[in-house]
């Protein structure tokens, strides 16, 4: 593995995605880097150099062009080795950005949609393997839809020894309040109430849940079992406590979103009837982990449309909960800043060499997210998920403070 | 854009649901209150109980509760008695018609709370005047509520101010009093003003409070009046009858992004302050979200020795020479979500300031500089077509920049007022402001004198007036658990 050793020149980074238009992920994280955004109270400028690009899927409401033309240093590829070789047959950035979000690709039997991140991740291995060495790769969002691909991602990256980091912004964002899980806290229970559809949403709820509880006392030391539940089902379960109902209540007391049960109000805590009636296609994971912790993340649309955190931790009398802030719910919004820190922790991977938080926890929602469609699929069956034995500490908090 | 009539579907009843009563079953999963705590009854005066206004929004919080600290608080608070205009009561969906006058005239937001002012930032050109509410139409929209939240809570309309405080009796019958009145069709003055009536309504309660020789804590919405002579008369009366007061906009006291405060007793250098919407609206939670920063300055507040509204080419000349932080400008836009122009067309994010494209975004820019008694100044600069977010940074000896958002609660639950309710709540049931009236009073002659400027041709204007002194709480008092 090598990087930049110049400190004259920022490090260069070949950009490879899916697919890049407008308020797409592509577009939100490649803009910051091309062209900045707003870090610790200024206008933070770029640190990288993108010097090529490659996109599969160009059509309507491509930027490609426009970016390319507005940054002529970025030169377009037609493959993810040319746009690392950059014609000279080996690697010749000092850095990988994939945006693996989005774009037309098949639709599974799970309902999974099959984006190419395996393929495009085992493209820029070649071209590592080929030129005996190795740079920062980063992925958006999570790993892989086949849990075996993204094991064997994350092996690779440990055996070639590169800096990998992955996942969603979630853990990174805003919080409101602004609240982080006490480093070695016993947590007893924790929800993430989110909305949005299985297989692209749930894996934020995940990764929110985890980015706190892998803050907890011992560390992070894997799930044991997981099930499902979807309409009918979770409000049974909901009914019989399968999750708490303090933090359920409490998650829900921090959404912005909460939509009111009576015409004529703006906010009024619905009852379970109304619950029922607004939640359109309500669907949770509940999954304990090997230490006892339970964990639930819910899929509310239609009851809430935001990121909502609560959990019950020993010795505090009230849970902790909090919002984990996308503006993109706010309708006069017109930045998805969360992906400000997202960028910044790229940038610092590039320039340092160090992942900033570890790609472990975004392997563990991975997986935590093919049992959860696998559970959905099986008709919401327990599954056990030894599998799942991932093991890590966390590293400083990445919630943003500036 | 969120519009009413899209916002209305996520309601589980439809608007044809409030013509059935019977319809809407009144069990409510609410917390029960402590009941070991006796109950402060408070009357309401207002201009609108309608869907989306300010009242509506802020009152429903002692009906039904609100959201607090992770959980559904209940207030120990009972609303007793209302009064709401009564032509308002009659009122049905009207359009508001745009005003007849240049276009710096501003006054279409009635009732519109700060996250629809912000929707209703203008829209073709970035004129300061500001477009029709689009509720307008939608059937059932602008209905009063007043008659069926009193049905269903129990309390008692009134007809006139005197009797909502005596609740239909001959004795004053309420500990506290809360004002919110907001339309925006009252006529302007000359400086475009909303000569909003809210001395008016103090008046009739202090004349109470003086015949029947006691008084109760006073909360008045946003601006104590667009005359500085009238709100420091009501703050006077305050005093010499010795009830607590409140007032101002929920701006400052909701959420900031980051959660950061000016520290107590820091030197600002300098600040700017960013802000939409319409003049005397917009301007006036700006200028109360700032100066919420401003006061915890060394040496506390002292006030405003002159003020100087700028506008047209001359902000951005008066940028050029440093009369205001190009800097800070930057830098408080660094913090906001909702930049127009070319990030609305490909969502790209953008430096306004070194892009230069503000003089072409902002049609109608102002500045209102304000010239501090201890010699700090600062900047609000009312960018509409520009940013839809208020945002502010300053420069603070020894601590850098210190820049944020006052985050604009979105639809449906515009928790700005859940925040703000809690400080009502705070002054009502301890009997002691959280904070001082006293911003409120500085923040409606700066707004005034500002207007007064622009209406005298953007003069810059002595305000020895405006020597408004107080502390503020050393603990800040904005949305954080």
């Amino acid at each position: 593995m090598s990087q930049n050793t110049d400190p004259t020149r920022r490090p260069q980074i070949a950009v490879l995605a899916n697919i890049y238009g407008r308020r797409l992920h592509t577009e939100h994280i490649v803009d910051r880097i091309l062209d900045g955004y707003g870090w610790n109270g200024v206008y933070r400028k770029p640190s990288l150099e993108v010097v090529s690009i490659f996109v599969e899927q160009r059509g309507e409401g491509d930027l490609v062009p426009e970016r390319a033309k507005r940054h002529p240093e970025m030169k377009v590829y037609n493959s993810v080795a040319e746009a690392l070789t950059r014609g000279t047959g080996k690697l010749a950035v000092d850095g990988v950005v994939y945006i693996g979000e989005q774009g037309d690709y098949p639709r599974n039997e799970k309902g999974q949609t099959e984006y190419p991140r395996h393929r495009f991740f085992e493209e820029v291995i070649d071209v590592y393997r080929a030129s005996g060495r190795s740079v920062p790769f980063y992925l958006d969002k999570h790993l892989s839809y086949k849990w075996e691909w993204a094991k064997e991602m994350y092996d690779t990256s440990r055996k070639m020894g590169f800096p990998f980091m992955a996942g969603s912004s979630l853990p990174l964002t805003w919080r409101i309040p602004q609240v982080e899980m006490p480093l070695g806290a016993t947590v007893r229970e924790s929800i993430c109430m989110a909305f949005g559809g299985v297989d692209s949403y749930d894996i934020h709820a995940l990764e929110s849940v985890q980015c706190m509880v892998e803050r907890r006392k011992g560390g992070e030391t894997g799930v044991e079992w997981l099930q499902a539940y979807r309409g009918e089902n979770f409000w049974k379960a909901h009914e019989e406590k399968v999750w708490s109902p303090e933090i359920f209540k409490a998650a829900m007391c921090r959404s912005f979103t909460r939509s009111p049960g009576r015409a004529g109000y703006t906010d009024v805590y619905p009852t379970l009837q109304q619950m029922k009636a607004l939640a359109r296609d309500p669907v949770a994971y509940h999954y304990r982990y090997k230490d006892g912790l339970r964990s639930t993340i819910m899929l509310l649309g239609g009851l809430i449309e935001d990121f909502n955190f609560a959990a019950i931790i020993d010795g505090q009398a009230k849970p902790l909960s909090t919002m984990m802030y996308l503006s993109k719910e706010i309708e006069h919004a017109t930045l998805e800043s969360y992906f400000n820190p997202l960028t910044y922790y790229i940038e610092q991977m590039m320039l340092t060499g160090k992942e900033q938080y570890p790609v472990e926890r975004v392997l563990l929602a991975t997986g935590l997210l093919c049992v959860g469609i696998d559970s959905l699929f099986q008709g919401q069956v327990r599954l056990q998920t030894p599998q799942l034995d991932i093991r890590y500490q966390p590293t400083e908090s990445t919630m943003r403070k500036t | 854009m969120l519009t009413r009539r899209r916002f209305i579907g996520y309601s589980a009843l439809t608007s044809a649901a409030l013509a059935y009563r019977p319809l809407l079953l009144p069990g409510m999963a609410q917390t029960p209150r402590d009941s070991s705590k006796p109950l402060v009854r408070v009357a309401v005066l207002g201009d609108a109980y309608q869907y989306g206004s300010q009242l509506q929004s802020i009152v429903d919080r002692f009906l039904v509760g609100y959201p607090f600290e992770g959980d559904w608080h209940v207030p120990a608070i009972q609303v007793v008695s209302m009064y709401i205009e009564p032509k308002r009561r009659a009122q049905v969906a009207v359009p508001m018609a745009p005003r007849a006058a240049a276009s710096r005239s501003a006054q279409e937001n009635g009732g519109i709370t700060i996250a629809q002012s912000a929707q209703l930032a203008p829209r073709g050109g970035g004129t300061r005047a500001v477009a029709a509410p689009e509720h307008a139409g939608t059937p059932g929209q602008m209905d009063d509520l007043s008659v069926g939240r009193s049905e269903e809570f129990g309390f008692r309309l009134c007809a006139n101010i005197p009797e909502a405080l005596r609740c239909g009796g001959d004795r004053l019958a309420v500990d506290a009093v809360l004002s919110v009145v907001e339309q925006g069709d009252y006529p302007l003055n000359h400086k475009d003003q909303i000569l909003y009536p809210r001395y008016d309504y103090f008046q009739q309660c202090a004349q109470v409070f003086q015949d029947e020789g006691r008084a109760v804590p006073y909360f008045n919405h946003d601006n104590l009046s667009f005359s500085f002579s009238e709100a420091k008369e009501m703050v006077n009366i305050s005093e010499k009858l010795k009830f607590p007061m409140l007032a101002g906009s929920a701006l400052p006291v909701s959420w900031r992004l980051p959660d950061t405060d000016i520290p107590m007793g820091a030197q600002i250098q300098e600040a700017v302050m960013v802000g939409f919407g319409g003049i005397d609206s917009g301007d006036f939670d700006a200028l109360e979200a700032m100066q919420s920063m401003m006061e915890r300055r060394k040496g506390g507040e002292t006030g405003v020795k002159a003020v100087q509204l700028l506008e047209g080419d001359d902000v951005w000349a008066a940028g050029e020479s440093g009369r205001w932080s190009k800097e800070l400008l930057s830098s408080a836009q660094s913090r906001s979500d909702a930049p127009q122009g070319l990030t609305v067309i490909d969502g790209r994010p953008q430096d306004m300031v070194s892009a230069g494209v503000l003089p072409q975004l902002v049609k109608d820019p102002a500045a209102y500089c304000i010239e501090y008694n201890d010699g700090t100044h600062a900047t609000l600069l009312m960018l509409n077509g520009a940013d839809q977010n208020f945002t502010f940074s300053a420069r603070v000896t020894g601590q850098g920049l210190i820049a944020t958002q006052f985050f604009n609660s979105p639809l449906p639950n515009l928790t700005f007022t859940a925040a703000l309710a809690s400080k009502i709540e705070h002054l009502f049931t301890t009997r002691s402001a959280p904070y001082p009236v006293q911003r409120t009073l500085l923040t409606s002659g700066i707004l005034e004198a500002c207007l007064t400027s622009r209406e005298r041709g953007n003069q810059r204007l002595e305000t020895p007036h405006l020597s408004v002194k107080y502390q503020a709480p050393a603990e800040s008092q904005y949305a954080r658990t």
